[in-house]
């Protein structure tokens, strides 16, 4: 049996990088559409939607690294998860927390896209009349409800992450490593150990 | 409060515009309520674990 202070990786180099470009990301997103919004006047179209590429590759590339190099499974939830120190490699909370993100982040990156080619980018012949008035109202109104899902977790996210008790998944997030330890009062650390 | 923003088309008829900005501290303090329900919860457990102890 490994010692309880056994260093186990938890996130690779590749996932942490991806996470934090993702969150700096995610923040000139936020910062380009809604301080506009709360009366800041910035010339924030061209950073926003640059940003915007930017995430969708990022997430990309996180779909295709899911996919093939790591087990997606992990974040699946499962029967197990719902029982005291039953969770794998992730608890219930997490799995949640991906859950919401993912849609937050679908919902923008595909209504996004749509909405760039009545915007005018350099790589996109501009065309307003593609959809209707009342077919840009509903991308824009289903691309503002991500960007509110988005504030709602961005606080969530980051509170639960600088937790004490939470400290050693951000530290995981920062260094990579988690101890045997830190798991055991939430995770089953048969089922860690299997990737589930 | 609204929650829809609204414009109008060439002939002044009224279309969807997206989602009304009112909604925005409604998502921030959404998200600070999750937060303070949380500490209080965390504070009644520890409570609880301590006089069990």
């Amino acid at each position: 049996m490994a010692a309880d202070n056994q260093k186990l990786q938890r996130h690779a180099g590749a996932d942490r990088l991806f996470h934090w470009l993702m969150a700096a990301t995610m923040l000139v997103l936020m910062a380009t559409s809604l301080l506009p919004v709360l009366g800041l006047r910035f010339a924030w179209y061209g950073i926003h939607w640059v940003a915007g590429l930017v995430l969708t590759l990022l997430i990309l590339l996180h779909i295709v690294r899911a996919l093939f190099w790591q087990r997606p499974g992990t974040m699946l939830i499962r029967a197990a998860d719902f029982s005291r120190r039953g969770a794998g490699k992730y608890t219930l909370a997490q799995k949640l927390m991906h859950l919401a993100w993912t849609v937050a982040l679908l919902v923008a990156i595909v209504t996004g896209l749509l909405m760039l080619s009545k915007a005018g980018v350099p790589f996109l012949q501009r065309d307003p009349y593609v959809h209707s008035l009342s077919g840009w109202g509903l991308l824009t109104l289903l691309h503002d409800l991500a960007a509110l899902l988005s504030v709602f977790l961005i606080l969530v996210h980051v509170y639960f992450g600088i937790l004490p008790e939470k400290r050693a998944y951000l530290r995981a997030m920062l260094t990579g490593w988690i101890t045997r330890t830190e798991l055991k009062p939430e995770h089953d650390l048969q089922r860690v150990e299997r990737g589930d | 409060m609204n929650l829809l923003r609204y414009g109008h088309d060439a002939w002044g008829a009224r279309v969807l515009n997206g989602v009304s900005w009112d909604l925005l501290p409604v998502a921030f303090w959404a998200g600070v309520a999750v937060i303070v329900i949380h500490l209080a919860y965390r504070a009644l457990r520890r409570g609880s674990n301590r006089h069990e102890d």
